[in-house]
């Protein structure tokens, strides 16, 4: 799910960057440091949209250096146990498939893909049903549930399953 | 009805209450109390496990929870019509195993079933397929067994090939001898892999060359197999050397295993192949990487091309680098090997007569092994130190597996002397009588050449030096 919520965080700069461009120099430097970085608490964080506030600067005994307390808005993205998400597959094997909805990496075991979808070898391994009508290889885009999640500083996991009523491929790359 | 007893919740002011409800129950249960059907039952044991959850909490429970506290009790034990003790334990138990889930792997310490964090690491790691997958036992056993089925349907069996001195040889850059410096201007272009077999890999400080005849190997026992890649170098090579040998990725996929995802130390193994041991052949030059999985092991001869590699094994000839030479295309050992490959796929698919599931591979590679040197009868003469146990030596077991007879005594039926020397008591006899007089090469080339080699070239000369050092691809 995605929020659009108000973070805040210490920035530290060092002082060739005060003067005209300081306040540039920090959201610059706020960008670089937090997108795409984790959070256990918010999940990925996206992009920041705006910055609410910049505090007093305190200057760091020692080494010359000033943290800014700034505040800013951002849209995070962190899955949920239970949600349905939209997904890519990555890569197929015997054990399963695995996918990947933006930075998440999502893992399907063959134990949650419908007992009617077999696993075939060969240079594109793929799952499909007997009749061949459905069929899940790398690039398909599946929708599956979340059920469970595991968010580290860098990573998020997720297991995922499609053994579900409305789940499954909603594109098939073979047929477009 | 025992509700008074039964409940913990006894208050004395509920008391007649409690006692008017078990009448009225009672009466009204006859009449909704034989319900046989599996739903009704499931129901049951679902509400009476909430009932388990509350009873402990809810000491100040209402009249009406207590209602039907006492309405459960009472289908309960009408329904199970046994002690209600062993009963309660029974449903419990029953509940448990359905909720409980065995945890057949995690991902990202998440079982892969249920989706909970699991606290223990346990099962083997597949950090080969994907970072933080790691499967129990039980649930390797079962994908191996439905591959099987999937794979045999096919007409495939499992390959493991090594990298180094088996499909290719690789030199670091600053090992190059001033002899060698030729080939840095030979280089095939990285841009287009899928043709040249010599490569400089700069950011690796490297250069690599693939054997003679790699690339129609692959192609053509792929057709035949499902292969892996398995090399005691590290990840970063691995895949580098996977991407030279395979730039379509049609041969091994994900399927590439090195030293960082093996678990045992200087040691391969099969555990972590998702392939049943009774599938799998293995190409290899190291025999000792293999102790567990000997029967299913072919022995490559070494590929030793650069000069550093002939130097790490003791070789003090030329390499085939400073020779300007290399194996043979289309008769060198992985064509060879090949060969061989595709006469145990044909011998396991369409001579075996049991049933699919039940053949095993390592017994098809044994019998193809004693067809080698079939009706000969060896015996070595000054080839073993005198106190060594004849049996255990290593030319007595190979010739053993290739189908040889030894024996240690002289008489009619031997058909090859083994010797390094025409001087002894044996070898004399050996040209006496017109038998063979063969070096104890003769025997490692059979073995690695899978055909029994003409003995001409293989005769003992006098005065040659004890135990000539077999230079690599003498044979080709």
């Amino acid at each position: 799910m995605f929020f659009h919520i108000v973070l805040e965080r210490n920035m530290q700069l060092h002082p060739r960057h005060f003067g005209r461009n300081l306040r540039d120099n920090i959201v610059a430097k706020l960008m670089k440091d937090v997108e795409g970085t984790c959070s256990g608490r918010h999940g990925f964080v996206v992009a920041i949209t705006g910055i609410e506030n910049i505090g007093k600067g305190l200057i760091r005994d020692g080494t010359g250096f000033v943290s800014f307390p700034v505040k800013y808005q951002c849209v995070v993205f962190r899955p949920f146990k239970g949600e349905i998400l939209e997904a890519v597959v990555t890569m197929v094997n015997k054990m399963g498939f695995f996918a990947e909805a933006g930075p998440v990496q999502i893992f399907v075991s063959n134990h949650l893909i419908p007992d009617d979808m077999e696993f075939q070898s060969g240079d594109m391994p793929n799952y499909t049903t007997s009749d061949g009508s459905v069929k899940i290889q790398k690039d398909s885009e599946v929708r599956l549930k979340i059920i469970g999640t595991r968010v580290d500083a860098t990573e998020i996991f997720c297991i995922g399953t499609i053994k579900d009523d409305f789940l499954g491929v909603i594109n098939d790359p073979a047929a477009a | 009805m025992s509700l008074v007893s039964d409940s913990p919740v006894n208050s004395s002011s509920s008391d007649d209450f409690a006692a008017f409800l078990d009448d009225a129950l009672d009466s009204g249960d006859s009449s909704q109390s034989s319900p046989d059907d599996d739903e009704d039952n499931d129901k049951d044991k679902d509400n009476h496990n909430d009932l388990e959850a509350q009873l402990p909490n809810d000491l100040d429970t209402q009249r009406i929870k207590r209602r039907k506290v006492a309405e459960e009790l009472e289908n309960i034990e009408e329904l199970q019509a046994s002690t209600s003790h062993s009963s309660l334990e029974q449903t419990l138990e029953a509940s448990k195993k359905k909720d409980e889930c065995t945890h057949p792997g995690s991902f990202g310490e998440m079982c892969i079933l249920c989706g909970q964090r699991l606290q223990a690491e346990s099962g083997v790691t597949f950090g080969y397929i994907h970072k933080g997958l790691r499967l129990q036992n039980d649930e390797i056993v079962r994908l191996r067994n439905t591959d099987m089925k999937n794979l045999l349907r096919h007409k495939k069996l499992y390959l493991v090939l090594d990298l180094d001195h088996t499909l290719l040889n690789s030199t670091e850059l600053r090992d190059m001898t001033s002899e060698e410096e030729y080939l840095k201007s030979q280089t095939d272009s990285p841009q287009d892999v899928s043709k040249g077999n010599l490569f400089m890999l700069t950011l690796m400080r490297m250069m690599t060359k693939l054997r003679p005849f790699a690339r129609t190997f692959l192609k053509e026992a792929s057709e035949m197999f499902e292969m892996y890649i398995y090399t005691m170098g590290d990840r970063a090579y691995a895949l580098e050397m996977a991407e030279l040998l395979d730039p379509q990725r049609e041969y091994f996929s994900s399927r590439v295993i090195s030293r960082d995802d093996g678990t045992q130390k200087h040691q391969k193994g099969l555990d972590i192949v998702l392939g049943q041991e009774s599938a799998v052949l293995i190409l290899d030059d190291t025999e000792h990487a293999w102790t567990k999985h000997k029967e299913n092991l072919i022995l490559m001869e070494r590929y030793l091309f650069f000069a550093s590699s002939c130097r790490q094994f003791g070789f003090n000839c030329k390499s085939l680098s400073e020779l300007k030479s290399d194996e043979s295309d289309t008769d060198g050992a992985l064509a060879t090997v090949l060969e061989v490959l595709k006469q145990i796929h044909k011998i396991f698919f369409d001579e075996l007569k049991d049933n699919l599931v039940d053949r095993d591979v390592r017994q098809v590679l044994k019998t193809v092994k004693k067809e080698i040197l079939k009706g000969c009868k060896i015996v070595f003469s000054r080839v073993f130190p005198t106190k060594y146990q004849a049996e255990n030596h290593h030319l007595w077991k190979m010739a053993e597996q290739l189908g040889a007879t030894c024996t240690t005594e002289l008489d009619s039926s031997v058909t090859h002397v083994v010797s390094n020397d025409v001087g002894t008591e044996k070898s004399r006899w050996a040209v006496k009588h017109n038998k063979f007089l063969v070096l104890p090469r003769w025997i490692e080339a059979a073995n690695y050449m899978w055909q029994k080699k003409p003995e001409e070239n293989f005769s003992v000369k006098p005065n040659e030096e004890l135990i000539t050092p077999v230079c690599s691809n003498a044979n080709s």
